[in-house]
């Protein structure tokens, strides 16, 4: 693993990307933000991230797949799942399947930067949460 | 890692499968002991709080009113306790209001139906053939008081993510299957079932608070911001929101308040 965190974040709303990559590189993240899934999954083909941020709902594919090959390519990745649509079943099914973590919309950049710098503790790495401090959210 | 919620049709039965698996799985287990808290933090009799659990709906005023204030005060300090994990739960009604709580496994234990009969009849033994009479009546009654209080049916075997019957299961296999079944990863406390949890004790404790000044308060909780719906003529309609808003404030977790009254002259708030 690199010293830097690598965070790949799929989500098909533009302002998630442009909002929570600066919040992620703020704690010293190395981040890759994508809006199209396909782009995404390329990417994850080629790179393997420490950390993977995907929304569930983007239409042609969903987060639960993305979840399905990160996890068949890398399963050391920790992938955490975001969506607005959060239910019991689709949380208990995304832990099933091995997602690191699941969090509902909406929620703080901060709330995304505990979980990451939790993601990153579990890999044995840290992220530096003070760092993030001052950033206004 | 988990919550367990223990529902049985037997007291007995249930105490016993919840104290098990707590020491099997190294969990805390809370039972009806925590009703001396609940008596101490509100300033009710412990005696009414289990009469809160255990009697049939009552339909006049004040007594129902009681038996709310009993259950609401009870399931704001119950849920308090199951913000911390590894905790199994029994006795406390919590499988009708830990609900869409992806970490807590809800567990209902079938007793054997002549065992379960000599424990509703209080009378020793009971012949087989007068044992349904006994558990069809006590059916009824439970069905009848999950409904009123909780609008859930607690008999109904959807309710829980596993059902076992102690006809077919013994004590120890159904601690081991309750064990292992904690152990899935569907089961794992993450960001949001954590969240869910929090604002099912914030609205909770919250209606608790108000409860004895206002009967038909509704609260909901997203976050620190809180909902409070309740009934009030026209006239009082903004002195009742502020002053209700005021003392919600003051409530450690709060972040914001909305208040609705609903006119409740004529009519009862949906």
């Amino acid at each position: 693993m690199s010293e830097r965190l690598s965070v790949l974040l799929l989500d098909d709303e533009p302002i998630v990307g442009r909002r929570l990559g600066p919040a992620l590189a703020k704690i010293g993240c190395n981040v890759e933000a994508f809006e199209d899934p396909k782009k995404a999954l390329k990417r994850i083909d080629q790179k393997t991230f420490d950390v993977v941020v995907t929304d569930i709902r983007m239409g042609e594919i969903d987060g639960m797949q993305v979840l399905d090959r990160v996890r068949s390519k890398s399963p050391r990745t920790k992938v955490i799942l975001i969506t607005g649509y959060a239910m019991m079943e689709l949380a208990r099914e995304a832990m099933e399947k091995g997602a690191f973590d699941f969090i509902s919309k909406p929620f703080k950049a901060n709330d995304l930067r505990q979980v990451v710098a939790k993601a990153a503790r579990a890999l044995g790495a840290s992220v530096d949460l003070e760092k993030a401090a001052n950033f206004s959210q | 890692m988990s919550i367990i919620i223990i529902s049985s049709d037997s007291y007995e039965k249930g105490e016993e499968i919840a104290h098990n698996a707590a020491r099997a799985l190294d969990y805390a287990c809370l039972d009806r002991e925590l009703l001396a808290v609940v008596a101490a933090r509100y300033g009710i009799p412990q005696d009414r709080l289990e009469w809160a659990l255990e009697s049939s709906p009552s339909s006049w005023g004040r007594s129902a009113r009681l038996q709310d204030r009993c259950l609401a005060y009870m399931q704001s300090t119950t849920l308090g306790e199951l913000l911390k994990d590894n905790t199994v739960c029994h006795g406390l009604a919590a499988h009708l209001y830990v609900v869409g709580i992806s970490h807590a496994l809800r567990v209902r234990i079938l007793a054997e139906p002549v065992e379960l009969a000599r424990e509703i009849s209080g009378e020793g033994e009971v012949p087989p053939e007068r044992a349904p009479r006994f558990i069809d009546r006590q059916r009824k009654l439970r069905q009848h008081w999950s409904l009123t209080h909780y609008q859930l049916d607690e008999t109904d075997p959807s309710q829980y993510d596993l059902v076992i019957s102690l006809s077919q299961i013994h004590t120890d296999e159904a601690i081991k299957i309750i064990a292992q079944t904690a152990g899935y990863r569907r089961f794992a406390p993450m960001t949001y079932s954590l969240r869910c949890i929090k604002d099912a004790e914030l609205a909770s404790r919250v209606r608790a608070g108000l409860l004895e000044a206002y009967p038909k308060v509704k609260v909901r909780a997203e976050g620190g911001t809180v909902i409070v719906e309740t009934q009030g003529s026209r006239r009082n309609k903004l002195k009742k929101a502020a002053a209700i808003k005021e003392e919600v404030q003051a409530m450690e977790g709060v972040d914001y308040v909305e208040v609705h009254i609903k006119n409740g002259l004529f009519k009862r708030a949906p």
